[in-house]
């Protein structure tokens, strides 16, 4: 465990250092985000670019500008935002974070549960009528754009019917959960269902294929055999084996949408997310904040796909820890 | 004769404002008559919370640093230069009045030398009184932080060479004098300056404490002397000002009390979900521009609520004239005959939200004088386009089947704009393609020669109302500079004999402004002959407020009077 | 849970040859000679052909696919405009009435303008037009063409790339898996939207050129691969988490107690099972394709203007969002339906070619 623990260690190193390069990389060689004539203001002279550019270190060679800005994001913590002047990164981001955190595990209790019951509805009638359907919903949820979806939402929700069915949505934006509970719960359910619509219909398609697999084989036969009720096949012996494909994509999932993927949805509802952080300073080309976001994601994808692998042995015995 | 009507802005770089022409004479003319009623306030109305909107901060909140609309329009009612713009509706937001300053000074020695009084008593919103070494510290803090313009306006201060050389070290000696016994500042310039007035009247010229570290504060607050001060500011979550509780008013034409308690202006939401917010009163004012499709439902179920204004403020494309095609001056009057200046309106918003134009210089600004080369019917003003005409331009310059580039930024507008240029090029013979970057790169971007950007699609707002600041700036030879992504004049345009007529109307206005203002006239209409750029219309302003609002005032200089709302 | 260890099972052999075997042998018994059997792909193909659901896909994807090829067809001879063409000071006929194609409000204050509206008429903007005056019908057509091919290429290299190097990972294990799934880790938290940033502002102002072959900004291969290279990582790591428990299974550890080769086990026994998976990835990874090109193309990505895809319509309609839904509804409808009748016909497909669906006498 000690040895899986300090690989995955090591591995987040080494992730940690190959995205930060390759951001700093693609950033500077993207044409036109030299930040210094943006900051200096319209028709500034040569001579305040170049007072600009010196105050930001923006005239050092790129490795040496690499190395302070790791070491201003990870040692002294005191690395600023390119636009907005004298504001610490690190503490942003924490902001931002219960946030997000609120957003993703909410909808992801959601699109497991209806997930599930979607793709064990689908297996267990497959063949009968309900099947097809239940598979037509879920590409259907699956192929509506999420940020089409949310303005929908709000165009329904806070505009059109406001004032009669849906006069309990609150104005757009974040409580936080220490403020006021009910607030934060009733402003984040139809976030919490906006974003995880497109999840279940590929979640309870992808359980229902794996589903069908794990029935053909032998374990099930023998249970059948031995006279299990089919509701106990189903869920004590298929169940555990056909999440095989479904954890690994929810370990993807998840870790991509705690690192701010869903920050669309974050836009679309006024939540300041680390999505919304990310969205703004892609916006923005603001590197020191970009560099943050993005390694806070892959923070989250190197663990939770550690977790992932774990997480095999225990659906599936089988399966020796990797 | 101005007429009122609203644009939406889009608010990428600072928007500048019209102010009346005259305005360096110093008269100072206080005859318009200031918002707050006389100087009282309508007690009934006073207090509650402001609620503003917007999608993003604007940035950091130095006000010697910023240059975005949305902050100046903020400090108006927090920092408070020796002059300012009257705190009026309408024109006679244009007049200067004194600030701190006692009075407007006539300048002496030729126009060379500018004194100023002192008011006494007033305080910073820390409790430091304002004194004369404060306003000698703030002049000297321009240089040291590099605020934009220390390098174009304030470097005619005397002693400004050494500063722009080591701003570190900046005194500004014999530039900026005070005398704590007399409690007066002189200013000396180095040649008369026509707008120097004008250039202390902007947040640029706010007096600060002296003892504010000399460089950009971010989002730090710096103590006010106006009515409101800042409480906090978090560019994710908002900015939220208070009353200042040192403030006294001492003239209510440039600062007069506010009458909300608090402003809290919130960023986050879409512009969708801005709209909506005030629809339900959630919020009382939205900062951007309302989206194309709440357009309709603003004016005509919300018609009360909406205010239109217009804005002395070009839409136009500047093409670049030392590479081809452009460099051919009838391939660029085949562009301006052949765009449909109705259809980029369409595209904006319509005909109440945005008016054609051929030239430079807006309407209702000093020096403009209705002309209009470039359509189909002869006349003054633009009518249709001439489609034949263009494309027989086009082929008599030979440079028809050329590849041409729009360069556009990529928000909906700009970008449905840009796409209907390249229309409109490839029907008159060109291989157009549009390039549409994101706002943030695109205004640095077409400014690089490097680039190579043959046309592109910009905005222009006046900073104050002078020609000078459309025509010197984008089409003045010393704002050409090659290579470097600052360099307004994006066209790229140099004429000796424009140049020359541009020198002797700056020389002009300082004594005598109507007579330049013809010179300019004259060279507005120059330049629009030669096509260096094709203005497509003159945008207005939307402000929707909600229904609970009241006292709604638009100032040209800084819009709409924030402090001045009424929430009860 | 119990195993029993048996010869291969049915159904475990995986391809059509075993089961071949299985059902020529079951179908023998008796004295008499068995009858001539079919080869097992003509087999399959009745079973597809029996399949209903499969079927009518199919049926409706051919019709999609026509219909956007005879775009110019539409374009010329029934709607008479050109999709690519600003029009905004045009007209149309509605009603038998002259209409302008956009429309200035005329209510209160007069603000905004609208394009009309669908007319349900081919001749005249079936579907409206768009803030430039253009029939949204036609460049739906148009649009088609661009979408499906990017959504269909992109879904078939990412599985097709996913499964060798998912494969790979999880059958060998060791430090191949671990230095494929660092490599994968790092592919998943790539900064897309930076990078997408990044090469939009490099293709539109320059382009860059890859030996003689040089890349602007409307190539459709950008899209294809910038989407293939995101999403390899999110088929690749289920594949390889399927193949860790297919090599435990009883069939492949019976293979390798007699000596089979690691190439063997691969393709007779995991392969197999493990492109059942993909196959059902492929139409998913067909929408999710489609909808990423929507999100690149608003970053300029991709197809370029004027020219049209799915995406970039649904990106236009988003600022008409509030009055004239259709046009960011419709598109979005489309892609659905593409990516159905993709899975319904992948499933029969799948089901066609599994045996042990046949032996228990349905799909």
């Amino acid at each position: 465990m000690l040895r899986f623990a300090l690989s995955r260690f090591a591995s987040m190193i080494f992730v940690f250092i190959s995205i930060s390069i390759l951001v700093f990389l693609i950033f500077f060689a993207t044409p036109g985000v030299d930040p210094a004539a943006r900051i200096a203001g319209r028709n500034a002279d040569p001579a305040t670019l170049a007072a600009v550019r010196h105050s930001f270190g923006l005239d050092r060679p790129l490795p040496v500008q690499y190395l302070i800005m790791m070491k201003k994001l990870f040692i002294t913590q005191d690395l600023t935002s390119f636009v907005n002047r004298g504001q610490k990164v690190v503490p942003e981001i924490l902001a931002a974070t219960p946030v997000t955190i609120s957003l993703v595990v909410g909808a992801a209790v959601l699109w497991v549960i209806f997930a599930i019951l979607m793709g064990v509805t689908a297996a267990a009638r497959r063949g009968r009528p309900i099947d097809p359907i239940l598979m037509a919903v879920g590409l259907i949820m699956l192929s509506i754009p999420p940020y089409w979806l949310g303005e929908v939402t709000n165009l329904i929700t806070q505009d059109r019917l406001h004032s009669t069915v849906f006069a309990w949505v609150p104005p757009l934006g974040y409580t936080p959960f220490s403020q006021n509970p009910t607030q934060w719960f009733l402003g984040l359910v139809l976030p919490w269902t906006v974003l995880a619509v497109g999840y279940i219909g590929l979640y309870g398609r992808v359980l229902r294929s794996s589903l069908v697999e794990t029935y053909s084989q032998d374990f099930v036969r023998t249970a059948k055999a031995k006279g299990l009720s089919p509701r106990r096949i189903m869920l004590r012996h298929a169940l555990r084996t056909s999440m095989i494909t479904f954890v690994s994509l929810f370990g993807l999932d998840f870790a991509a949408l705690l690192g701010g993927a869903a920050l669309l949805i974050e836009v679309v509802f006024g939540l300041p997310g680390i999505g919304k952080l990310t969205y703004d300073s892609l916006e923005n080309f603001d590197l020191p904040v970009i560099l943050a976001t993005v390694l806070y994601a892959a923070f989250f994808v190197v663990l939770l796909n550690a977790i992932v692998d774990l997480f095999y042995a225990v659906l599936d015995p089988r399966v020796r820890r990797v | 004769m101005r007429r009122v009507q609203a644009m939406a802005v889009l608010g990428t770089v600072a928007v500048a404002v019209a102010a009346c022409s005259g305005s360096s004479g110093g008269s100072g003319s206080t005859s318009a008559s200031p918002s707050a009623s006389n100087g009282q306030l309508n007690a009934a109305h006073v207090g509650g919370t402001l609620h503003l909107v917007a999608t993003a901060a604007n940035g950091t909140l130095d006000p010697q640093v910023n240059y975005t609309l949305g902050w100046w329009q903020v400090y108006q009612a927090a920092y408070d230069g020796l002059v300012s713009f009257q705190k009026a509706n309408g024109t006679a937001a244009f007049t200067i009045v004194p600030d701190l300053a006692t009075s407007v000074p006539t300048p002496t020695d030729g126009g060379k030398t500018y004194t100023f009084t002192l008011r006494r008593g007033i305080k910073f919103s820390n409790g430091q009184p304002v004194t004369v070494n404060d306003v000698v510290a703030s002049f000297q803090r321009l240089f040291k932080v590099s605020s934009p313009n220390a390098s174009s306006w304030y470097n005619v201060l005397v002693g400004s060479d050494a500063c722009l050389k080591t701003p570190a070290t900046c005194t500004l000696a014999g530039g900026v004098v005070a005398d704590p016994s007399t409690n007066t500042i002189t200013f000396h310039l180095q040649h008369p300056q026509a707008e120097f007035l004008d250039q202390l009247a902007v947040p640029f010229g706010s007096i600060l404490p002296a003892s504010t570290p000399p460089k950009d504060q971010g989002d730090a607050p710096i103590p006010t002397t106006g009515a409101y001060m800042f409480s906090s500011y978090d560019p994710n979550k908002a900015l939220v000002m208070v009353r200042n509780p040192y403030f006294k008013q001492w003239s209510a034409a440039a600062q007069p009390a506010g009458y909300p308690d608090e402003i809290n202006y919130t960023f986050g939401l879409t512009p969708e979900a801005e709209v909506t917010a005030v629809e339900n009163g959630q919020a009382d004012w939205l900062f951007d521009a309302p989206p194309a499709d709440r357009l309709g439902e603003i004016g005509s179920k919300y018609a009360n609520q909406a205010h239109v204004n217009t804005l002395t403020a070009i839409y136009y494309l500047p093409m670049n004239v030392n590479i081809p095609p452009f460099n051919n001056e009838q391939a660029r009057q085949a562009v301006n005959f052949a765009l449909d200046r109705n259809a980029a309106v369409a595209l904006y918003g319509g005909s109440n939200l945005a008016s054609p134009s051929c030239q430079i210089l807006p309407p209702g600004f000093p020096g403009h004088v209705d002309y209009c080369p470039y359509t189909k019917n002869p006349g003054t003003t633009w009518t249709a386009p001439d489609l034949a005409k263009a494309k027989q331009l086009v082929q008599q310059s030979g440079t028809a089947g050329q590849p041409v580039a729009v360069v556009s930024a990529n928000d909906t507008v700009n970008k449905s704009i840009g796409e209907y240029v390249q229309s409109v090029l490839n029907s008159i013979g060109y291989k157009a393609t549009l390039k549409p970057l994101s706002s943030n790169i695109q205004f640095t971007y077409i400014q690089n020669t490097k680039n190579k950007v043959q046309i592109s699609l910009s905005q222009w707002y006046q900073d104050y109302p002078a020609a000078s600041d459309f025509i010197n700036v984008l089409y003045g030879c010393e704002n050409f500079h090659p290579n470097s992504d600052a360099s307004i004049n994006i066209s790229g345009y140099c004429n000796q004999s424009v140049q020359a007529q541009i020198e002797a109307a700056l020389t002009q206005s300082v004594t005598d402004p109507t007579g330049a203002n013809s010179a300019w006239a004259k060279i507005d209409q120059e330049i629009t002959d030669q096509a260096a750029s094709a203005t497509l219309f003159n945008p207005k302003l939307i402000d929707f407020v909600s229904s609970r609002v009241g006292n709604y005032e638009f100032s040209k200089q800084f819009y709409m009077l924030i402090d001045q709302l009424w929430v009860k | 849970m119990g195993e029993v260890a048996t010869l291969p099972p049915d159904g475990e052999q995986g391809g059509p040859v075993a089961a071949d075997l299985v059902r020529g042998g079951a179908a023998g018994g008796g004295g008499a000679p068995p009858p001539p059997v079919p080869s097992p792909w003509r087999l399959a193909g009745h079973d597809l052909v029996r399949n209903k659901s499969a079927m009518a896909s199919f049926a409706v994807l051919v019709l999609i696919v026509l219909a956007c090829l005879a775009a110019p067809l539409y374009a010329s001879h029934i709607a008479h405009t050109d999709p690519f063409t600003s029009n905004i000071e045009g007209t149309t006929v509605v009603n038998g009435q002259t209409v302008k194609l956009i429309q200035q409000s005329t209510q209160g204050l007069g603000l905004g303008s609208l394009p009309i509206g669908p007319t349900w008429d081919p001749g005249h903007y079936f579907l409206g037009a768009d803030v430039q005056g253009r029939d949204v019908m036609a460049r739906i057509l148009y649009g088609g063409r661009n979408t499906i091919f990017i959504g269909l290429t992109s879904a078939v290299l990412i599985c097709f790339f996913a499964t060798i190097i998912g494969l790979v990972a999880g059958f060998f294990g060791g430090w191949i898996d671990y230095v494929i799934s660092r490599v994968l880790d790092v592919l998943w938290a790539f900064p897309v939207y930076l990078f997408a940033i990044s090469l939009s502002v490099v293709l539109l102002t320059s382009g860059f050129a890859i030996g003689p072959v040089h890349i602007g900004a409307g190539s459709l291969a950008v899209p294809i691969l910038i989407i293939t290279v995101i999403f390899i990582a999110y088929v690749a790591r289920p594949v390889r988490g399927e193949v860790l428990t297919l090599r435990e299974r009883e069939f492949v550890q019976a293979g390798i107690g007699v000596g089979a080769s690691d190439w063997r086990l691969i393709r007779r026994d995991i392969l197999p099972n493990v492109l059942t998976t993909v196959i059902v990835f492929i139409p998913l990874m067909a929408a999710i394709a489609m909808l990423t090109e929507s999100a690149l193309s608003f970053l300029s990505i991709g197809v370029q203007p004027p020219n049209a895809s799915w995406g970039t319509i649904i990106n236009d309609g988003q600022s008409l969002l509030y009055s004239r839904p259709a046009v960011a509804i419709v598109p979005g409808v489309l892609i659905a339906v593409t990516a159905l009748c993709l899975n319904l016909l992948g499933d029969g497909v799948r089901d066609a070619l599994d045996p042990s669906a046949r032996l228990r006498g349905g799909a």
